[in-house]
């Protein structure tokens, strides 16, 4: 453990603490944070905001217990962070942001960037993210707002994004997930959920919920269309204006002859429309899932040949941030990913960007269950102690690997987004 | 038609039941929400309750593992702050504005459709406008300037047009009588307007108050940083799903319910005195 | 020295008139400027663009979402209207003891104090298809099979509508209602007249200022919506305000602003032509 008296240079630091933080690995146990120290970071109160499933409170009280200076989480609904960021960026000092929103920022200096050197994990990175490929070498889809695609800028300005690696993050990526569609394998009958164009089977008509918006329904609508033969797209995730109108018709169709039963707006809504058993089949997110299962329903989080939806939440540091200010911020960016954090949210079935140092945080068979697609040993509780899962379930996909490996498109901010939302409010007054 | 001792007309029994059935229709989703909110600790959001419990009123006061219950208690203080604010501004400049328009004056259109405007235009917007005018101005949106001040465009019309209500059933008599007896303007408010329509003042009171409390579209961009109470609970809808809500639903009922008892007994208490003070003649 | 007459009323009025002003007018006049120009991801491109109008006025869109709004406008206006008169009539002129009335109104008021979207998430355990009353209605024997347009419907928006806003018809007309002199009503009894004569001949024309004030709440609350559509029809139903919360969802802020522009109009023409049939002010003047 760092001797608080004496100054020390930052790097010596953090040479310092990654030893110390790799010895301790094994048990467990944080160290090697505060790896910084000076007289006044206790008066520093570093505002980290973000949605439900990323600020948690538990998460709030254990950086406060470990880092010398105060975090502050602050937990809003996505417009609303979105709005601050833009016009009040001075407010907040952190943000996370998913790939569909961080289009907004881009070229309008309210983030700065992070070097890879500053955060100490970069090596660790899962190299999806750290050049767009998987461990077996393969290249991941590009179809939407892939990681490869938002996770550089090509100089210390940020104005652009770049493709190939460079030394400036557009921020730390924190969690990635490859969503589908719910089931309720109780409700579904005997037909077999392996494709996403059961979406659009009329034997599901009224039983079926998208989650509503251009981002997101957009691309699981897309999905489905394309899988069910109805509409052919070159990029699903960045239509043009022919591929939209096209996109829209078929869904007004949909729409009448009452296929859908709603678009749920937040998690909540999504948990209610599948545990009621209102819908069958809907777009959701792995929280929900497990929230649902946690009742004593059945749900599962279909794998379907088309492949998965992806997306990923990156947090990113606003430009304001400069000084001992700074250097706090990415303490905390780095103290978030070295593994409390991580296991945390992973048990809401969310992937952290560094499983090596979510590993210890997690019991083995936790570790195995989630990562691995290995059958559970034991009972798998939810973030917050309820049991979620018996034993010798295994989780719906498999593998890391097997779920992020079969990407079909990204969360998405199309080019034509401008365009996409006036003929989405067409679809929505049909 | 009011007469004691009458016997009650047919009608009556008709409208009783109505207004009975409109109870029902009003209570019921308070209802389910308090209902739900005694949900026991395996089950959801919705029916049937399995079991019966305060375990999710223990979540929200003891933070038992922070089950997505966020920051309710600061927010709440934050929201009962303003909201005190709000009300007593909303009553006074309210209060103010009606008694200028008991004469007509050049003008007077004008504020009245500005403030229908401000009711009228949807919130995020005119939140939205305040925080942009506010950034161009160089000046940090807080929540006792910008977060105050957008909610009292909200407020002040609806106080606006109850006062409107007030002074439209105001019989101008007493005070006709108490210029009579050379009362100066300010006396004749104090003495026997204000009297005489302080229900109506308090109820602009709780009117402000209210939609202070509830208001979230306007106020969510001008309050800088700390969430209001609609705004912590929207920002949970986003993701908790546990009857948690429910407990706050019901606990937050029940704090508003003591207020208008308060203000009930205030009322009757005045009116009660002003009984008094009439018959001592 | 006192002030003249309408000197008073400037200085009474002034506070509200400075407030609207700084923080109503000025943000008006930034929307109808941003209304005008171009724009990019969340940033407003300061570029005259006239599209964001054209587009509203040469769109079959801008018919069909106004045709949704004023269809709800017009639902809910009648059914409140009836439900708030008979109520408030039933209130004012049935209930004797004062106590007794001021309890009811108070109790009218009480389901509004807990948190409007808590309230929102209540109604689908009742109207769902596994919810409260389908099961009665099951129960009953009276359908044989859940009824699914009970919600994510333009039948769940309205009833919410309904509840959410009946107060706001019942509270003005039962005020209008209180101020009638009693001994029109004693006259007209004498003369013979049945109940519902009173009502048509005595009441009904007393009481036009509190039904104009009450259907001023009743559109702007319901023009003004967007939640509650949203919400209760499971984002399938679009509306005037609907649309312009989509956009501003989006970061598209001139064409949202745009289409407030439009509908503040349209509003205000439609209270306009309110007040020029029920003169309120008239009240009020002396």
């Amino acid at each position: 453990m760092v001797n608080n008296n004496d100054k020390m240079t930052r790097r010596s630091l953090l040479k310092g603490a990654a030893a110390v933080t790799g010895a301790a690995a094994g048990s467990g146990v944080i160290t090697g944070f505060p790896t910084i120290w000076a007289q006044n970071i206790k008066d520093i109160k570093i505002t980290h905001i973000g949605q439900s499933y990323s600020t948690i409170k538990n998460i709030q009280e254990q950086a406060n217990k470990d880092l010398g200076f105060t975090i502050e989480m602050q937990t809003v609904d996505l417009t609303t962070q979105m709005n601050r960021m833009l016009t009040q960026p001075k407010t907040i000092d952190l943000a996370d942001v998913g790939n569909t929103s961080l289009r907004y920022f881009r070229g309008k200096n309210i983030v700065q960037p992070v070097t890879a050197k500053e955060y100490k994990w970069w090596d660790k990175t899962v190299p999806l993210f750290r050049d767009g490929t998987y461990p077996n070498g393969q290249k991941a889809s590009l179809q939407g707002f892939a990681p490869i695609k938002s996770q550089y800028y090509t100089d210390a300005k940020g104005t652009d994004y770049s493709m190939t690696p460079t030394e400036w993050l557009v921020g730390v990526p924190l969690y990635y997930n490859a969503d589908t569609l719910g089931v309720r394998p109780d409700l579904v009958g005997n037909v077999k959920i392996d494709s996403w164009a059961r979406l659009l089977d009329p034997a599901f008509k009224g039983k079926v919920a998208l989650q509503d918006g251009v981002n997101v329904g957009v691309p699981d609508a897309a999905m489905a269309l394309e899988a069910n033969g109805d509409v052919k797209y070159v990029d699903k995730g960045n239509m043009t204006k022919a591929e939209i109108d096209q996109t829209i018709a078929k869904l007004i169709e949909y729409k009448k002859a009452g296929q859908f039963r709603s678009f749920w707006t937040n998690f909540d809504q999504s948990v209610q429309l599948m545990a009621s058993g209102e819908v069958v089949l809907q777009s959701m997110w792995s929280p929900a899932v497990t929230e649902v299962r946690t009742r004593g329903i059945a749900c599962t989080f279909q794998a379907l040949k088309e492949g998965h939806r992806g997306w990923y939440i990156m947090m990113l540091a606003m430009s304001h941030l400069e000084g001992l200010k700074r250097e706090c911020a990415i303490e905390y960016m780095n103290w978030y990913n070295s593994g409390w954090a991580g296991a945390f949210i992973s048990r809401q079935g969310f992937y952290n960007t560094i499983p090596e140092n979510v590993k210890p945080f997690m019991t083995p068979n936790e570790y195995a269950y989630w990562y691995e697609g290995k059958p559970a040993t034991e009972n798998v509780l939810n973030p917050f102690g309820k049991v979620m899962e018996k034993t010798g379930a295994v989780r719906d996909g498999g593998a890391l690997w097997d779920r992020m490996g079969n990407i079909g498109i990204w969360n998405t901010l199309m080019d034509e987004d401008r365009y996409l939302v006036r003929r989405w409010q067409d679809f929505i007054a049909a | 038609m009011r007469d004691t001792g009458q016997r009650r007309p047919r009608s009556f029994y008709f409208l009783l039941a109505l207004f009975v059935v409109y109870m029902a229709f009003l209570y019921g989703p308070m209802l389910c929400v308090f209902i739900l909110s005694f949900q026991g600790p395996t089950g959801g959001m919705s029916f049937p309750m399995v079991g019966v419990s305060l375990h999710w009123f223990e979540v929200l006061f003891g933070g038992a593992g922070g089950q997505g219950v966020g920051d309710m208690h600061n927010s709440f203080v934050r929201s009962m702050r303003m909201a005190a604010i709000v009300a007593a501004l909303t009553m006074m400049i309210a209060v103010s504005a009606g008694m200028a328009y008991r004469r007509k004056f050049p003008g007077s259109d004008f504020v009245f459709y500005a403030s229908i405007a401000s009711i009228v235009m949807p919130g995020i917007f005119v939140g939205f406008g305040i925080a942009l005018a506010f950034n161009l101005l160089g000046l940090e949106v807080q929540w006792f300037s910008s977060g105050i001040g957008a909610q009292l465009t909200w407020s002040l019309p609806f106080g606006l047009l109850i006062m409107f209500i007030i002074l439209g059933r105001f019989n101008p008599s007493y005070e006709e009588a108490a210029t009579d007896l050379g009362a100066t303007s300010w006396q004749r408010f104090r003495e026997v307007i204000l009297p005489i329509i302080l229900p109506g003042v308090i109820g602009i009171f709780m009117a402000g108050f209210t939609s202070s409390y509830e208001e979230s579209a306007r106020t969510s961009l001008n309050v800088g940083t700390g969430n209001t109470m609609p705004m912590e609970i929207t920002g949970l809808l986003t993701s908790a799903t546990s009857p948690v809500l429910f407990a706050v639903g019901t606990v937050t009922t029940l704090f508003s319910f003591a207020l208008v008892i308060a203000t009930l007994l205030i009322t009757i208490g005045i009116a009660k005195r002003r009984q008094m003070r009439l018959s001592a003649h | 020295m006192t002030p003249s007459p309408r000197m008073a009323s400037w200085l009474q009025v002034a506070p509200m008139a400075l407030i609207l002003f700084c923080l109503v007018l000025v943000p008006l006049a930034l929307i109808i400027t941003v209304s005008f120009m171009d724009y990019g991801f969340a940033e407003v491109i300061p570029e005259l663009l006239w599209e964001n109008y054209l587009d509203i006025f040469t769109s079959s869109l801008t018919l069909q979402l106004y045709a949704q709004t004023f269809k709800f406008v017009a639902i809910v206006w009648a059914v409140t209207f009836l439900l708030g008169f008979t109520i408030a009539y039933y209130l004012v002129f049935h209930v004797r003891s004062g106590a007794a009335r001021a309890i009811c109104f108070a109790a009218c008021a009480i389901p509004f104090w807990t948190s409007g979207p808590i309230r929102m998430v209540s109604w689908v355990p009742l109207l769902g298809r596994e919810g409260l009353v389908n099961k009665a209605l099951l129960g009953m024997g009276l359908i044989a099979e859940p009824l699914s347009w009970l919600l994510y419907s333009e039948f769940s928006v309205v009833i919410v509508y309904i509840n959410v806003l009946t107060l706001a018809m019942l509270g003005p007309i039962a005020n209008s209602m209180s101020k009638i002199d009693h001994s029109l009503i004693h006259a007209a009894r004498d003369q013979g007249a049945t109940e519902w004569q009173i009502i048509r001949l005595v009441i009904f024309p007393l009481i036009k200022p509190g039904i104009a004030i009450g259907s001023i709440f009743i559109i702007t609350a319901v023009m003004g919506d967007s939640f509650i559509v949203k919400q209760m029809s499971g984002g399938q139903i679009n509306t005037a305000v609907g649309a312009i919360t989509t956009e501003l969802n989006a970061f598209q802020y001139p064409p949202a602003a745009a289409k407030s522009v439009v509908m503040l109009v349209i509003v205000i023409a439609l209270v306009a032509s309110i007040l020029r049939l029920v003169d309120i002010r008239k009240e009020l003047a002396k």
